[in-house]
């Protein structure tokens, strides 16, 4: 206990802390401009300054500890004089452009100024002088303005792990660049001009357009892009977002953003947006009211049913609905229709990893806090880049990385370059003969297994033929020196995270590698995470939108569960499971005859697109599909109806972390265009006579939601109001208290298919790029991360490049049997050899049209396969 | 009086050193325990020549308390602020008693690995250190066995990159690392954690150059010679109008004035003593009457100033105290790191207010406002650097305040004497 006065006010404190930080904590405002809590000590600024009895200098508080019996005083005469004239320095150089500055009404140093009082301006040089940058697209540097806090720099460095900019000059000429010089060369975080006490740095996409008392009102929300579900602020006014802030001290995320969701919001307001129904007339899409579409969506609905069955029709379900609408989507698709094909991209991999995770160690596997990362002595990234799909949790594996945590890679995972501690490089596709090997270098290395799972052990025990690091090199390309390396690192670990990419439950070895991931996982005492690309992934899961799955988790076999539901829903509940993904759109024209696209995009998220586009145009007697853009889907579509955007509505989202956290309703009061999801399905089912769902808002579903499912027993909308609330929420979980529970199944699968794939490729591979800048469907109408990343491109390291006769810039013809396309060639350093990276986001050049699939037999997970590759320079 | 740093030996080659008794505190170091070393330095009295005065064995019982490892010794030869090039000096002359010093240090504090970090300016110097390093490692005196010992110690040469504050323990540290030079929060200290955040000694030249006498000749010897309070010689750089300007070896607290009038041979052309700057440039000025004070840390301190590296400055009476003042600050804001407010905007300012003195274009409420603003800089920079900036002009203010009044009045004397034109 350390017992110290703050202006005669007794405080008493549990550990050391600075004395900004204890009189923080007990009302009293100390003004700094350098000191940040996400940001590493600095002391720079000088406005913190206080007095300390017994100490003959003014102490900076935002450095100087608390230690037991210090008095401290925040205000008096010195102290006071002392800033003023920290003030009056910084005044000296700082241009007085306050009423063009859009920083004014929220900067630290205007604040401040009017806190202290102006002082009599005894300057009389000129001031410094800096051109003010704009060669970014979306980050304007005003150097003239900058204070020198460093807290960009340090955000840079140690946080985001970027180390983009630096400062550069010297004394009064210190100013803050990117290395790269005018336009950033950077991930575009944003996370600089956030920590930004003044209008130094700046986003462009509100220039001399924003103005903090202007706003109509700061709405705290829930991002829209991934799955890490960060909480942000939209700054409002006149119904349309002007600007995304962070909301330090809150959320998954701690104030911590990345490019998508910091510059990303343009699409809410873009005027591609749908603006009416859409009904096809003589083979064109053409505008229709509400009443007609909905009408007409009603009776055609109903006539498929009539003439086929209720399991003629599949629905898909959209990773960036909420939750409510994707409960309302499948009891409208199940109690409605009467059909339980109902499926989302979810398939694509998060689905199968789940159940294989669950599946050994019972619900809620996965279901982690992403903060808690750093905390774990050691992290191990299989198959995935989380600093790309999920940045925000990519930026906790470098925190882990900076705490001098073991931080092993196991496949391509370049954000992590500089973070890791020990990379294994496994071909793509072959990460589970690395994750093999190292589990027997870890058997080898280890003293003993835990103990607290015997059966679990012999299980693992039993694992029979693991491969050698002499083969692990020969099959998947990993140097046998770093495989033990890496497995001498991990050995002692007493806690790990492992986080582990889709492409691993993608993959005709899916089984075979998560029981090798299970293994470490408990040999290491793991936590897991699996990397999710849409923000309500999970919830698609949760809410019940699978074929075989109730909400809650609960099978859709078990018959007093289908009679709890049947009994809320007032219908009847076909038993048998119903059509996967890939199968509705294989059997379309035979056993589908009708699909309900919620929100999703298969035209284009899909491998396999010829096939799938063929389908939805031509073997379907009717399409219907909600959306906020006419997209490749939409464009086929018999019914096209408008939905709302993110920002428009209310509903929650479950984010990777299986956490529950709200969105708030920020803009839309006037868009008439848009109905949210879970209101057109009422409406259809009234006019169709189908389903029962009498819901006046968000919350009304989310009642229904706690009654149906056992997982969100007693869950109340009002329960989420700060972070959300975790797994297993007011519920019973089904995890059982002793911990892992091995299948059966997963000992048959124990031995390792030892195939001899080689890797010593002939040709070269395609590979999908998850690029930090887009996503996909709503980032191409998002007008910032356009700028940043114009268009598509086929990256690949120049090695390889000069093998196939290619040079930067030139155009590349990709083809493969499903179809071809041509793309800008770009050179990177340090790419694996061999592979060809295009991204899947832009219109008809993504790259997923090259791919075909196979179905992964037991999961119905397609595992997307590029045939044929053939790569030409033009 | 012996000389045992600079004219120890009439060349600077290995042999020479070894026939003048080099080496030999470093084979006496390695029959003792590191412990004893620390002991032995702490008994000696010995303080920090780099300008701060820091009891050395204190420093050196600090980091041998700390367990962690690996360790290593920083030399300090970043020697930039202006009117001192006594390292140079002593490099020049007697490479090896410094790295026989390091090596000694290497062993009482159980570090492997020496950095010099040496002034950019210094090529020649890295030369000279590099050649000596070759001879000391064939002689085994340095390598993977020195002496013999199963002991473990090289040196390597980093070239700085020319800015005054890597002059500074921490920022030196920061730029060995590759990072841009600006001193660290202290604590922790480099003791506890420095280089690689791992216990780092950081000790000037000249301070690691004593250690071989005291190895060799004993401690209590040591704490003989000159001052008890701050035994031991000092090299005292003078430079300015004087007939002999130079590098003196001499010990702590001879008197400035015989510094001054004997060494260096008075003040050049017999003309008259103006002022003097006792130790490098952030040591506030001393006026004619005051340079009877003996040269050691507490006495320069008492005369109102600090005895820093023991630089001294010499002005005659035909210099212009406003323009030596002027060329301070436009020092101390060129080498300002910009780290902290008050120095990074403060210097700046002070140069700016004094060049418009010097110029004719400074008014009534200027010198005020010249001791307002090194009143705001004093106490609340985050390193010593601005502190040295507003006492070095304080000092030019205190002892000339008159001669500032007449510049803003009528401009400068000594421009108007020597025919030249305004500025």
């Amino acid at each position: 206990m350390i017992l110290i006065t703050i202006n005669g006010k007794k405080i008493e404190l549990d550990g050391p802390v600075t004395i900004f930080e204890a009189a923080r904590r007990n009302g009293i405002d100390i003004p700094s401009l350098c000191h940040h809590p996400a940001l590493e000590l600095w002391g720079g600024c000088r406005m913190c300054l206080v007095e300390i009895e017994k100490m003959p200098r003014l102490q900076t508080s935002c450095t100087v500890k608390a230690a037991d019996g210090m008095a401290v005083y925040t205000e008096t005469p010195r102290v006071v004089a002392a800033r003023k004239a920290m003030l009056e320095f910084l005044l000296i150089n700082h241009p007085l452009q306050c009423p063009t500055c859009d920083k004014a009404g929220e900067c630290a140093l205007q604040d401040l100024t009017v806190r202290y009082g102006a002082v009599a301006g005894r300057f009389e040089e000129g001031k410094r002088t800096f051109p003010e940058n704009v060669d970014d697209p979306v980050i304007v540097r005003n150097m003239e303005r900058c204070i020198m806090c460093t807290r960009c720099v340090r955000m840079c460095d140690g946080v985001q792990g970027a180390f983009a900019i630096g400062v550069v000059g010297r004394g009064a000429g210190s100013h803050v660049e990117p290395f790269s010089g005018g336009r950033y060369n950077c991930e575009y975080c944003g996370n600089c001009l956030n920590v930004c006490p003044v209008g130094a740095i700046m986003s462009r996409l509100h220039r001399y357009t924003y103005r903090p008392w202007q706003m109509d009102k700061t709405v705290k929300t829930i991002c829209s892009f991934c799955g890490v579900g960060c909480t942000i602020l939209l700054e409002v006014r006149g119904d349309a977002i002007q600007k995304v802030s962070p909301a330090f001290g809150k959320g998954v995320n701690n104030g911590l953003l990345c490019g998508r969701g910091m510059f990303g919001y343009g699409y809410a307001g873009s005027p591609e947006r749908l603006k009416t129904p859409l009904v096809r007339k003589d083979g064109k899409l053409v505008p229709a009211s509400w009443d007609e579409a909905l009408a007409l969506a009603a009776r055609r609905l109903l006539e498929v049913k009539a003439q086929h069955g209720g399991r003629a029709i599949a629905g898909i379900a959209g990773g960036r609905c909420t939750n409510e609408e994707n409960y309302a989507f499948q009891k409208f698709m199940r109690a409605g229709l009467g059909s339980n094909n109902i499926d989302s991209t979810a398939r694509l991999g998060l689905l199968h990893a789940q159940d294989l995770l669950e599946g050994i160690f019972g619900q809620g596997a996965a279901a982690n806090v992403i903060r808690g990362i750093p905390h774990s002595d050691a992290v191990l990234v299989v198959a995935c880049d989380p600093t790309r799909t999920n940045p925000v949790m990519g930026l906790q594996v470098r925190a882990a990385s900076k705490a001098g945590k073991k931080v092993v890679a196991i496949g391509h995972a370049p954000g992590l370059k500089r973070h890791m501690t020990h990379h294994l490089s496994a071909a793509f596709g072959h990460e589970g003969i690395a994750l093999a090997g190292l589990l027997r270098e870890l058997l080898r290395q280890k003293k003993a297994l835990p103990g607290e799972n015997p059966e679990f052990e012999a299980a693992i025990m039993g694992f029979s033929e693991l491969p050698s690091p002499e083969e692990v090199r020969r099959l998947a390309g990993v140097p046998e020196a770093a495989l033990t390396q890496a497995a001498e690192a991990l050995k002692d670990v007493s806690t790990s995270s492992i986080i582990a990419g889709r492409e691993l439950a993608a993959s005709m070895d899916a089984k075979r590698n998560f029981m090798l991931l299970a293994a470490i996982g408990y040999v290491l005492n793991s936590r897991f995470f699996l990397v999710s690309e849409h923000p309500n992934e999970q919830g698609l899961i949760d809410m019940g939108c699978t074929p075989d799955m109730l909400p809650g988790g609960r099978p859709l076999a078990l018959q007093t569960f289908r009679e709890r539901c049947e009994h809320e829903w007032g219908a009847r509940l076909d038993p048998e499971p119903g059509l996967t993904l890939m199968e509705m759109f294989e059997q379309a024209g035979g056993a589908i005859r009708a699909m309900y696209i919620m929100g999703e995009n298969p035209a284009f998220n899909l491998p396999g697109r010829k096939k799938i586009k063929e389908a939805l145009e031509k073997k379907l007697d009717f399409l219907v599909v909600q959306d906020i853009f006419l997209t490749e889907t939409a464009s086929l579509a018999d019914v096209v109806l408008p939905s709302k955007a993110w920002s428009e509505k209310e509903g929650t989202y479950t984010n990777l972390e299986k956490r529950i956290q709200k969105l708030a309703q920020a803009t839309g009061k006037n868009h008439e265009a848009g109905m949210e999801d879970w209101r057109i399905l009422a409406l259809i089912g009234r006019l169709a006579g189908l389903g029962n769902m009498p819901y006046a808002s968000a919350s009304d579903i989310i009642d229904e939601i706690a009654r149906v499912s056992p997982l969100h027993a007693g869950l109340r909308y009002e329960d989420l109001e700060e972070d959300g609330m975790m797994w297993p929420y007011k519920g019973k979980p089904l995890r059982m208290s002793g911990g892992m529970q091995p299948l059966p199944a997963a000992k048959a699968a124990a031995t390792l298919d030892r195939r001899e794939e080689d890797t010593g490729q002939t040709g070269p591979a395609l590979v999908i790029e998850k690029p930090l800048f887009h996503s996909g469907s709503l980032s191409r109408h998002s007008g910032a991360l356009l700028d940043i990343m114009g268009g598509p491109e086929a990256k690949m390291a120049p090695g390889t490049a000069a093998g196939l006769g290619i040079c930067e810039g030139g155009s590349v013809k990709i083809s493969t049997a499903e179809g071809e396309m041509v793309l800008k060639a770009k050179l990177e350093k340090g790419l694996p050899a061999g592979a060809i990276f295009a991204g899947n986001n832009f219109g008809d050049a993504g790259a997923l049209g090259l791919f075909g699939y196979e179905l992964e037999p037991g999961s119905k997970t397609p595992v997307p396969r590029a045939e044929g590759l053939e790569i030409t320079p033009l | 009086m012996t000389s045992y740093l600079l004219d120890v030996a009439r060349n600077r080659n290995i042999e020479e050193y070894e026939k003048a008794g080099g080496y030999q505190g470093l084979g006496k170091a390695l029959f003792m325990e590191p412990g004893q070393v620390v002991e032995e330095v702490k008994k000696s009295g010995l303080r920090g020549r780099g300008g701060a005065g820091f009891p050395t064995g204190m420093k050196w019982m600090f980091m041998a308390s700390d367990p962690k490892s690996p360790r290593y010794i920083v030399c300090n030869a970043d020697e930039g602020e202006p009117g001192t090039f006594k390292d140079k000096a002593l490099i020049d002359k007697n490479p090896h008693v410094l790295l026989e010093g390091m090596a000694i240090a290497g062993h009482a504090l159980m570090a492997g690995l020496g950095y010099i970090y040496l002034r950019a300016e210094y090529p020649e110097e890295r030369g000279i250190l590099e050649a000596a390093l070759k001879e000391a490692r064939a002689k085994g005196y340095l390598g993977e066995n020195v002496m013999g010992s199963g002991k473990k110690f090289d040196i390597h040469v980093h070239m700085g990159a020319g800015a005054y504050i890597c002059g500074e323990e921490t920022a030196l540290i920061d730029s060995l690392e590759g990072k841009r030079g600006q001193p660290r929060l202290k604590p922790p200290f480099p003791v506890n954690s420095g280089l690689w955040g791992m216990p780092t000694m950081v000790n000037n030249v000249e301070t690691l150059s004593n250690l071989p006498f005291i190895m060799r000749e004993g401690a209590l010897r040591y704490a003989g010679i000159g001052d008890p309070s701050c035994p031991g010689n000092k090299l005292f750089p003078v430079s300015g109008h004087v007939e002999r300007p130079g590098v003196y070896e001499l010990p702590m607290g001879t008197p400035l004035r015989e510094i001054i009038y004997e060494h260096a041979g008075g003040i050049k052309n017999g003309k008259a003593l103006k002022a003097v700057i006792p130790g490098g440039i952030s040591a506030p000025v001393l006026a004619p009457d005051q340079i009877d004070c003996p040269m050691d840390f507490v006495s320069v301190q008492k005369a109102g100033s600090m005895l820093g590296s023991g630089a001294v400055m010499v002005f005659d009476e035909d210099t212009c105290i406003v323009r030596v003042a002027l060329r301070t600050l436009e020092f101390f804001e060129h080498e300002s790191c910009g780290k902290c407010t008050p120095c990074r905007e403060g210097t700046g300012w002070l140069k700016a207010i004094l060049e418009r003195i010097e110029t004719k274009q400074g008014h009534g409420g200027d010198i005020q406002l010249l001791e307002d603003v090194c009143r705001n800089i004093a106490g609340n920079t985050f390193c010593p650097l601005g502190d040295g900036a507003a006492s070095a002009a304080l000092g030019f203010i205190r002892h000339f305040r008159e001669e500032f009044t007449e510049h803003i009045r009528s401009g400068c004397r000594y421009h108007r004497e020597q025919g030249q034109a305004q500025p």
